[in-house]
């Protein structure tokens, strides 16, 4: 037990570490790029109005689905995600990423339940509920990355 | 996390109040690192509950149309409050932790306070660049169309 918890501690350090270059990465692709930016930066619609593309997105959606397709924050995510090349690169990153996230995440969750939770099995049931729920948003993650563009 | 050094001597003294403490609660002694790991398990544990609330809304991938409303509530009003708010969370849990980190990994413990504030202007740095336009188009669409400065957008 001892030994699993300093594995983890080191782990936890790790995995943060990772973490910083990898929300680097993804704030800049989902935000930045003004090409595979799903979230158009400069713009506040109002309710439930599709926010308008740059060029570089538009012009990106027409080049990967033909002169047809409209760049819609769908089109322009599957940029990435259905192209028969990048896609693998993709895909690969954000399940590594929604791993580094979870385990750092619910890792974390869980040393803060220790230090407030006393009774043994009060920390018993609120360790497994917790990565219980990790399981299962691994699974619906990587469920929604992979099946994405099919 | 708190690291003993020269200028910080290891907290022994016990008052009564914290001896005769029963209580679940302890009251912390907050110092400048002290405040620096309380905000960092806030941060933390927002982050965890952001975490789950995304995952869970990026099952919406499966679907074009769930998506593209999805992606279209984000850019309401109150999401770009909570997208700065988020962004002022992740950079600072972020530069908080990779100070933990070379002080645990490469012993930076005696160049503490230094690293504490060297950081904390980088933590600034990211929440002003990163955070512009978020601001940017909050101001846009307060005061009217053209009235934010566009700088580096």
């Amino acid at each position: 037990m001892a030994q699993t918890n300093a594995l983890n501690w080191f782990l936890h350090r790790i995995t943060g570490t990772f973490l910083i270059f990898m929300l680097i990465t993804h704030f800049w692709v989902q935000h930045y790029d003004h090409q595979a930016a799903s979230v158009t930066h400069e713009v506040v619609t109002e309710k439930n109005e599709m926010p308008d593309y740059p060029e570089e997105a538009k012009a990106g959606v027409e080049a990967r689905f033909g002169p047809d397709a409209e760049a819609t924050p769908y089109q322009v995510v599957m940029q990435r995600l259905a192209d028969p090349v990048y896609a693998v690169l993709w895909k690969g990153f954000n399940i590594l990423f929604l791993i580094v996230a979870l385990h750092h995440g619910f890792y974390g969750l869980n040393n803060v339940m220790t230090d407030y939770i006393r009774n043994p099995m009060g920390r018993l049931v609120a360790k497994s509920l917790s990565w219980t729920l990790a399981l299962g948003l691994l699974i619906i993650g990587m469920y929604s990355v992979i099946t994405a563009g099919w | 996390m708190a690291v003993d050094t020269k200028e910080r001597p290891p907290a022994t003294q016990q008052t009564d109040a914290t001896a005769e403490q029963e209580s679940r609660v302890q009251p912390y002694r907050i110092r400048t690192g002290m405040f620096a790991w309380m905000m960092h398990r806030l941060t933390g544990v927002g982050l965890v509950v952001y975490l789950v609330i995304h995952i869970w809304g990026l099952t919406a991938l499966t679907d074009p149309e769930t998506f593209n409303a999805l992606i279209a509530k984000y850019h309401s009003p109150i999401f770009k409050v909570g997208e700065f708010g988020l962004l002022v969370a992740v950079a600072y849990h972020a530069m908080n932790g990779l100070r933990i980190v070379l002080i645990d990994f490469l012993g930076w413990s005696p160049k503490q306070k230094k690293l504490f504030w060297t950081l904390g202007a980088v933590t600034l740095t990211i929440v002003a660049v990163g955070g512009w336009p978020s601001i940017y188009a909050l101001g846009e669409w307060l005061l009217g169309p053209g009235s934010m400065p566009t700088l580096f957008l």
